[in-house]
């Protein structure tokens, strides 16, 4: 009962952001100072009541992540009444969101059901015609929604494949990665920027309960998707041209890699957590890192046009290279921290398997690196303005920046349950089929 | 006391990166010249550890607790032995150097602060390295000094550096992946990645799997060739050395740090986990191969290059093929004793080359003096006769004062017959050519010569075996060491009698053509002949090849994309 009241709490508290939000409307600037300020409560508030809270056997950097990123994207957004839709539509997701990982049955699927409702509304509602509407981006967030109603009502095995399809939107895995792509590439303002983060982070987070009811047959399957994904995401990554593309296919690409250890183990470890919080934040860094640059020069605007910024924007040029590394999975960020505990711990199935998602880590360097050298480096162009980040932009980028490397070093018990690293490795050996 | 005299080394090099990097404009300067204090410093630390280590024995520094839940997922600690104190003196004494050649030589260029601060930086990255208490610890560090070299090349504005950068980046990146392979396989067949345990357990529990139905591989085998992989990346091993003559367009000083300390890595991983290595003859053959064609194919390209830069990042391959190669027989003392004296060198030359350069355009002689045409004297006798003798008489003399004298085990295994015959090659190739050059004719000076050369390798083989000594204190694990990287005896037989075959008729033929006689040789060698120069001076096509590589992968992604349509449009 507590932890049903707790669980509401935490996510009436952005919502009741979202509503004194919407009473300023009319200026801007309140909009935007009540909305970070409803983020800044919203993190507060998890810090103070997560150790009342049943800790999920993946650890809760979830509950901590999801606050963080609502409130540097909402910070780093530039200020125009344009905005304040997204600002405010940041809170109503990030509530729905923390209902979604804190409340449990009946109460956490209402929250979710909210925020695929949410999320179809917003997308049905506004598309650009460098971003028309994408039916089939969609489609299959309502897909989600009907796998969610369909794992309410049916039986099992029924309803644990119904299930797994609405993580499968919220946690991007090929075929169904189209409703995430939208989403990143599609929503307005500053939301793509929180939305990376908060899907993954929700789809990861009811994995566990799903891995443990479904079939051995249909976990075959999700692990040659999860194979299949994460090489065609890389290849994909590598043929766009288009950032928010790079970004979306790239964390895709990880994310699958994710769905790939959790698969064959059978479990969501808290590395798994790790790697999936630690990618949305560093997608979610580089989408702020890109507003900038839209901010300045235009959305859409071609990378390969923009370049020099290494000398006329210092301060970017170093967030955005420290980002790019944490995205491209080197140490010591988080991302590293997280592929690396899953090497480390989980059970292998194949060295083919192993081979493929290395393949995958070592692709990132190719385009990430490329994006971020066709913006750095080069000449720069005697025709462009160039201004350094303000400060809400600043802090933003180094807030994740600094989380993202406290993910890769700080002691992993302050965000997983007690598992000792070898204990996990024995139990990985004894898996470990392969070896004679 | 001595954690914390160990610690202030990489300490005053994070110091030295932040008095460059952090201030105001003005006094820039002042900053770079005051921020040389901390990096001698950093000097000083290392040659008191090293003093402190080789009397008291290693520091062990744990920021983490392998068996608890609160570990680190990235464990830092620091792990100080002989090994890595002497790299840790070899660092530091070059980077002081190239840190105060540097603040002169990038002083009008407008970046210089953040050049400088990226050059203090890479120096504390290879601190760290060389001082890691893990495996994981150490391929943290080695992972972001690739990202460091890919900053290093400075002028990013230049399309040609940046290429360069990005090619160095991306082809340690492919390297990196084994290596971490490695890791992740050690791991998981040893369940840690602490040197000693994991070297203990390797040992103990000795596992073999199977590849496929019939290919059986030892666990040593397969984590060992992993990590060689990874090895061959950043010492710019054949077919991953393509990234170091692409980087050549990076500053002067950069250059004399990256052959002088970051390319021995290879060398220093290797030397580092030297009881793993020590346990699979196979990877040590492979070693032994790759590095025997790395210098090889180093030295072949170095001859024909035509600008002074290309020159010295060949002969860097060479040597480091050559240093590879000596791991692969088992010396891996040698390879730290020959990485040491390389670097030095290379350094020097490095640094010195822009003078030799400017000196060039400044002062041009055309024909160079050392190539006019002068009256060949006619062949003498006498020269060839002292040549003869060097090369017949200096290794048999060798072989009897350092097995008499020294007491050093010359013929008790193959490694060290192999580094003999080396010493044998390149003292007589040294004498020959003097003779041939100079066409010295005297008694006085032939022998003047056979006994400074005689006493040079007395002395570098005395350096070379206390040096031994000092890094591995067990003569047994030394032998074990070139126990295991022992060939069938029939290979090594063939071997040996090949290459002397092949070196005394290179040298037949040389001489009677520099003293214009004819020599018979088959059609076909010359044709070879013909064709292999404008291969090597090409080097390889390899630019070629990897750019040709990289248009047909990109084509395929752009293919593939296109067959995919809609689903994110």
């Amino acid at each position: 009962m507590m932890e049903l009241l707790l669980s509401w709490l935490l996510a009436t508290i952005p919502l009741i952001g979202a509503f004194i939000s919407f009473s300023y409307w009319s200026d801007a600037e309140r909009v935007k100072n009540s909305s970070i300020i409803c983020s800044i409560l919203s993190l507060v508030s998890v810090v103070g009541l997560a150790g009342f809270l049943a800790i999920p056997p993946n650890g809760c950097l979830s509950l901590y992540i999801l606050p963080l990123a609502a409130l540097t994207s909402i910070l780093s957004h530039p200020l125009g009444s344009d905005h304040r839709l997204s600002w405010v539509m940041t809170l109503v997701c990030l509530g729905f969101g923390m209902g979604a990982l804190t409340a449990h049955e009946l109460s956490g699927s209402f929250f979710l059901m909210m925020l695929l409702i949410t999320l179809v509304i917003l997308l049905y509602r506004h598309h650009t015609a460098l971003w028309p509407i994408s039916w089939w981006g969609v489609g299959l967030l309502v897909l989600g929604l009907v796998g969610m109603g369909i794992s309410m009502i049916a039986d099992p095995p029924v309803s644990s494949v119904a299930a797994l399809v609405t993580c499968a939107v919220l946690l991007p895995l090929v075929p169904l990665h189209g409703g995430y792509l939208t989403t990143v590439t599609r929503l307005p303002g500053n939301l793509p920027s929180f939305v990376v983060v908060l899907l993954p982070v929700i789809g990861f987070q009811r994995l566990p309960q799903i891995l443990a009811t479904i079939p051995e047959d249909v976990l075959v399957i999700v692990r040659t998707l999860a194979l299949l994904g994460a090489l065609y995401a890389a290849v994909k990554a590598l043929a766009q041209s288009r950032v928010r593309l790079i970004l979306s296919y790239g964390s895709l690409s990880f994310f699958s890699i994710a769905w790939w250890f959790a698969a064959t183990s059978g479990f969501a470890t808290p590395q798994g957590t790790l790697l999936v919080g630690a990618v949305g934040l560093a997608t979610s860094g580089l989408l702020i890192a890109w507003q900038v640059i839209r901010t300045r020069y235009g959305d859409d605007v071609d990378p390969q046009a923009i370049s020099g910024l290494a000398a006329a924007m210092p301060r970017f040029a170093v967030l955005l290279s420290l980002l790019g590394l944490a995205a491209m999975g080197i140490p010591p960020f988080g991302v590293f921290a997280g592929f690396m505990g899953l090497l480390l711990t989980s059970s292998q199935a194949s060295v083919f398997g192993l081979f493929l998602t290395l393949a995958a880590w070592l692709a990132a360097s190719w385009y990430i690196m490329q994006m971020v050298q066709q913006l750095l480096f080069g000449a720069s162009r005697s025709d462009l303005r160039y201004t350094d980040l303000l400060n809400p932009e600043l802090v933003s980028l180094a807030i994740v920046v600094v989380v993202l490397l406290a993910l890769g070093l700080v002691p992993s018990a302050l965000f997983a349950p007690e598992q000792p690293l070898l204990e996990q490795a024995t139990l990985a050996r004894e898996l470990f089929s392969w070896r004679n | 006391m001595l954690p914390l005299l160990m610690l202030s080394v990489p300490l005053f090099l994070l110091l030295a990166s932040a008095i460059v990097m952090f201030g105001a404009d003005t006094p820039r300067f002042r900053r770079e010249k005051l921020a040389a204090f901390p990096i001698g410093l950093a000097f000083l630390g290392s040659v008191l550890t090293l003093y402190r280590v080789t009397s008291e024995g290693p520091i062990v520094i744990r920021f983490y607790d392998p068996s608890l839940s609160a570990s680190l997922i990235i464990p830092l600690g620091f792990y100080v032995d002989r090994l890595s104190a002497v790299m840790m003196t070899l660092i530091t004494a070059v980077s002081m150097l190239i840190y105060i050649y540097s603040t002169t030589y990038m002083y009008q260029d407008g970046h210089a602060s953040r050049y400088l601060s990226l050059i203090c930086l890479t120096d504390f990255v290879l601190i760290c390295m060389v001082s890691s208490s893990n495996l994981m610890m150490l391929f943290l560090f080695w992972q972001l000094l690739s990202y460091l070299l890919y900053l290093l090349a400075h002028n990013h504005t230049h399309a040609g550096t940046l290429a360069g950068a990005f090619k160095t980046f991306t082809i340690l990146r492919i390297a990196d992946m084994a290596f971490l392979a490695g890791i992740v396989l050690a791991f998981q067949l040893y369940g840690t990645l602490e040197f000693h345990d994991l070297f203990a357990r390797a040992a103990e529990m000795p596992v073999t799997f199977s590849l496929w139905p019939g290919v059986e591989v030892s666990g040593t085998t397969a984590v060992t060739f992993l990590l060689f992989i990874g090895a061959m990346g950043k010492s710019a091993q054949f077919p991953l050395h393509l990234w170091l003559p692409g980087s050549l367009f990076a500053p002067t000083p950069v250059h004399a740090m990256l052959h002088a300390g970051i390319i021995n890595a290879g060398g220093f991983l290797i030397n580092r986990l030297a009881p793993l290595f020590g346990m699979s003859p196979t990877t040590l053959h492979i070693a032994f191969v790759i590095g025997t064609l790395t210098a090889v194919l180093g030295a072949s390209m170095m001859l024909v290059q035509s600008d002074i830069k290309k020159t010295l990042g060949f002969s860097t391959i060479g040597q480091m093929g050559y240093m590879i190669m000596e791991c692969g027989l088992g010396a891996f003392s040698l390879a730290v004793f020959h990485l040491i004296a390389h670097g030095l060198f290379k350094g020097t030359v490095f640094l010195y080359c822009g003078n030799v350069i400017h000196k060039t355009r400044q002062d041009p002689h055309f024909p160079h003096i050392d190539h006019a045409i002068t009256d060949e004297p006619a062949f003498s006798r006498l020269t060839w006769s002292t040549g003869f003798a060097t090369t017949l008489f200096i290794p048999l003399l060798i072989l009897l004062v350092t097995h008499g004298v020294l007491r050093i085990p010359l013929l008790e295994s193959q490694g060290t017959i192999i580094i003999l015959f080396f010493i044998w090659i390149t003292s007589s190739q040294a004498i020959l050519t003097l003779t041939r050059l100079r066409a010295v004719a005297s008694w006085k000076v032939s022998s003047t010569m056979l006994v400074t050369l005689l006493f040079i390798i007395f002395t570098y083989l005395f350096a070379v075996e206390s040096f031994t000594a000092y890094l591995y204190p067990n003569p047994e694990e030394v032998a074990s060491y070139f126990k295991a990287a022992d060939l069938p005896d029939w290979l090594f037989d063939l071997l040996i009698l090949g290459a002397t075959g092949l070196t005394v008729l290179g040298w037949y033929y040389l001489y009677l053509r520099a003293h214009g006689q004819s020599v018979w040789t088959p059609s076909w060698i010359e044709r070879v002949r013909i064709r292999l120069y404008p291969l090597f001076m090409n080097r390889l096509y390899a630019d070629e090849i990897y750019r040709s590589i990289g248009v047909k992968a990109g084509q395929l992604i752009h293919r593939i994309d296109k067959l995919e349509r809609g689903w994110s449009r």
